[in-house]
């Protein structure tokens, strides 16, 4: 159970602050709601890169990292498709300099040339180092451009290619800053030995006077039901071959979405799991094999991966997988199953409220998405789905026409004997 | 009107405290630490450590896939069960190495401990090594051998480490597929037969414990492991000369630098304040190397120095993968700031933050009793003392720029270091 309040300023900043008396640490942390997902085609791979910038100076303040770790604290940020996330954890006492930091740079950025300058570069290593020179690195970029025609998410985060970055104006820069990091486009959320009073104080102080932006109209294209099967074999320089398949599955809020999520915990969660079982240890045709949902806000994706052992082939691996899919449709599942399932959920949920700063990310998060009461819910509506619930939603989601697959396939290297 | 140009009032970081855990003498003799410091979830940690690591093998990867194995199959339960139970009670099980240690990790709800706990017992003193089992595991490693040697930053820490501690060294040697093929089910019988026992064992408990638990954990552990007597390990005779190596694979988009020398465990009185000058070098997001080399110059996505300590010795790393057209220009400014830390002397406000950040990270080190729990097994596996975690917190206050100096002049020596560089 995590407890908090709310409240909003003026400019339409919401505030969320959570009591817990037991740590040292506090944690701030600023969620904008702007993702890879509003980005334009043409300009792929900027919200992120927006994101490095947001540390190359403020309006009043020339370094943002120096006066964090001066404080003794720590600071990051992440981005995906839906959000960009700012935090900071520090010294219970220093969390004044959290809120000097992070309005001023809602305030107004340096928007230094050089700062762009050096971030479009370090991004672009941060593109090579993360997809392209790593075996599979790239399996975002064609899940993504697979699995999604129309909606934004058919590009990941990081871009479709470095040249994106590398031709990211200034003017780019400041129109997405007026844009998104506004205070009506943000949620703050404060964790620790910390009272409502004095934070709504310090919000008012450090955030109060910043003007709020225009409202913003989303108007994202709906991505359309998928009607056909489709596969891409990429034959590339990897060491192994490899087998994703991804299935389209619903929104973040839909009922349905914990339904689903339970049924990728039954295909591969734990070492009982179905596929972890029965295919790599039992039939041996997989060396690792997994399957885990995307979490989106808009409608997502659930994904199942596996490298498939020396010898067997990939249509031999993806055969089985289909036969194990066909049996979640075909029976109901036993209720001792769906029961060890609920159970690893309880334990995980419990151990996500570890850590103040889990809690101040998640609680930002679940607000997001509608209300952050969501997150004290989720539990009992884990509690309520049936062995038939699992069974429709199969029949649902695990069909051939909903499936696109990728195959990677090691390029055979020819050994030239002179 | 609000002044945003000037920093709000900040307060040092004073008495850092390490709660002392209650410790417990199992009736085998083995020790078992209990942290409790409060918290509002009803969860715990089950932390039990053998020094079953590398210096006790008899051949490589021994003790990697004997830990490995543990949950493959014990006399009582075949690794279908014992998988269907663990997941069955929400739980987390793992079971691996680090160089010097094996180590057997559970999370449990507490309600769900008294479920667990014969399954765990049952593991780590009666596992039966399947064979069929063993051949999977076997293979599944070997295969992820391929897919590392095909990355640069991974092949370049292969190489660094062998290079430090030479390939018969327990530290240097790398895993390998004619070392895995090598391996029979007798090596793990072996190994498992002469290492898990009592003498070698520690077990630290952090969460909401309760007296209950610690009479399970007496139960289940303190009957069932077997006594014995801690033999410290020999090792062989290091000596290496320092060289330059160039290693490449094609079509890489990126090059990895490692460049590194041999240190000592914690135990040297040099530790400490290397640990400080190592932060200043490369060891947070304000270092030097990163304000230089990323924040500047934009060469790379990420840079850092580190200090590896395992029990009986340790190294210095300094590591990054930057753009192929950088490699020349990032070694030579990486030499530069070693070259600055060994002639200037750290300016005050610079050495202020690190100072600060560091304090900072002490305190998140002691949020929580599992946070806890990670500093007592480093106290307690590289026989340290309660109060090193003390005499950390006043070096870090106190030490001075001449010392931080003198220190650099003596270990960050360029002359003795090893420099491998992967990439096209």
């Amino acid at each position: 159970m995590i407890d908090f309040e709310r409240f909003e300023l003026e400019n339409g900043l919401r505030v969320l602050v959570h009591q817990d008396k037991s740590t040292p640490m506090v944690a701030v942390n600023l969620l904008y709601n702007v993702g890879s997902k509003d980005e334009d085609a043409e300009k792929t791979g900027f919200a992120h890169l927006f994101e490095h910038l947001m540390f190359s100076g403020s309006q009043h303040i020339e370094d943002f990292d120096d006066p964090v770790q001066m404080a003794g604290g720590d600071s990051n940020a992440f981005t995906n498709s839906d959000i960009t996330n700012f935090y900071i954890s520090l010294p219970a006492a220093n969390i004044e300099t959290a809120f000097w930091l992070e309005s001023d740079r809602m305030l107004g950025l340096s928007f230094s040339q050089k700062g762009l300058d050096i971030q479009r570069k370090v991004v672009v290593e941060e593109f090579k180092e993360t997809c392209l020179n790593r075996p599979y690195g790239d399996v975002w970029h064609h899940l993504a451009d697979l699995a999604y025609k129309e909606h934004p998410y058919r590009w990941p985060t990081i871009g479709k290619v470095p040249k994106h970055i590398e031709d990211a104006t200034m003017d780019d820069v400041k129109t997405f800053f007026y844009k998104y990091y506004r205070p009506n486009n943000a949620i703050l959320v404060v964790a620790g030995d910390v009272n409502v009073d004095d934070i709504r104080q310090l919000s008012q102080k450090w955030f109060g006077d910043i003007p709020a932006g225009a409202t913003i109209q989303r108007n994202l294209p709906t991505e359309p039901p998928q009607v056909l099967f489709q596969r891409r074999i990429n034959e590339c320089n990897v060491p192994l071959d490899a087998l994703y398949m991804t299935f389209h599955i619903p929104e973040r809020t839909h009922p349905d979405y914990y339904k689903v999520d339970l049924l990728s915990d039954i295909l591969a969660n734990g070492r009982s799991s179905r596929l972890y079982r029965r295919l790599l240890k039992e039939q041996k045709l997989f060396t690792s094999i997994d399957a885990y949902i995307t979490g989106n806000v808009d409608p997502g994706l659930l994904i199942i991966e596996g490298k498939p052992t020396e010898g067997v082939t990939l249509e031999q691996c993806e055969a089985a997988i289909w036969e194990e899919l066909d049996l979640l449709k075909n029976e109901i599942l036993e209720a001792d199953e769906l029961q060890k399932i609920k159970n690893k959920v309880e334990s995980t949920l419990v151990f996500s409220e570890e850590g103040i700063l889990n809690k101040a990310i998640n609680l930002a998060f679940f607000e997001h998405i509608g209300d952050a009461e969501l997150i004290n819910r989720e539990s009992e509506i884990y509690q309520t789905i049936t062995v038939e619930d699992i069974h429709s939603i199969a029949n649902q989601i695990l069909t051939k026409e909903n499936c696109s697959e990728l195959f990677y396939k090691a390029k055979q290297v020819e050994v030239v004997v002179s | 009107m609000l002044d945003r140009t000037k920093q709000p009032p900040i307060f040092p970081i004073q008495n850092l405290h390490l709660p002392i855990p209650k410790k417990h003498i199992l009736q085998n003799g083995i020790p078992l630490y209990e942290v409790n410091i409060g918290g509002t979830q009803e969860i715990t940690k089950i932390e039990i450590i053998f020094r079953a690591g590398r210096p006790k093998e008899q051949k490589p990867m021994v003790a990697r896939t004997t830990a490995r194995m543990l949950r493959e199959g014990t006399q009582q339960f075949d690794a279908a069960e014992i998988a269907e139970q663990l997941d069955y009670y929400g739980s987390t099980l793992s079971s691996t190495t680090n160089l010097d240690t094996a180590n057997i990790v559970l999370y449990s709800l507490n309600k769900h401990l008294e479920q667990l706990l014969p399954i765990v017992s049952s593991i780590v003193t009666k596992p039966t090594f399947p064979q069929s089992e063993l051949d999977t595991v076997i293979n599944n490693s070997i295969q992820q051998i391929k897919v590392n040697e095909t990355k640069c930053d991974v092949v370049a820490y292969r190489t660094i480490t062998e290079c430090i501690f030479t390939p018969d060294h327990p530290y240097g040697y790398n895993s390998s597929e004619e070392g895995y093929e090598a391996l029979t089910r007798q090596d793990l019988i072996n190994h498992f037969q002469s290492e898990y026992h009592a003498g070698n064992c520690t077990i630290i408990i952090s969460g909401r414990t309760n007296p209950t638990i610690i009479q399970l954990l007496d139960q289940y552990f303190g009957t069932t492991i077997p006594r014995g007597i801690y033999v410290q390990p020999t090792f062989p005779k290091i000596a290496t000369t320092p060289q330059k190596i160039k290693k490449i694979i094609p079509d890489s988009s990126q090059t990895a630098i490692r460049i590194g020398l041999r240190l000592f465990n914690k135990q040297h009185p040099d530790f400490q304040g290397l640990f400080v000058l190592n932060t200043i070098l490369g060891g947070y997001f304000g270092s030097r190397l990163m304000v230089n080399i990323r924040e500047e110059k934009g060469y790379t996505y990420n840079i850092f120095s580190g200090i590896d300590s395992m029990v009986y010795d340790g190294y210095f790393t300094i590591g990054t993968e930057v753009g192929n057209e950088y490699v020349a220009d990032t070694l030579k400014e990486i030499y530069k700031e070693i070259d600055r830390l060994r002639t200037e002397l750290v300016g005050e406000e610079e050495l202020q933050m690190v100072r600060n950040y560091l304090l900072g990270n002490m305190l998140t080190m002691l949020d929580g009793a599992m946070n806890v729990a990670d500093i007592i097994k480093s106290i307690v596996t590289e026989f340290l003392d309660y109060s090193d975690f003390t005499s950390l917190e006043k070096t870090i206050n106190t030490i001075s720029a001449e010392q931080l100096r003198d220190l650099a002049k003596q270990y960050l020596v360029k002359e003795r270091m090893f420099e491998v560089v992967v990439g096209v």
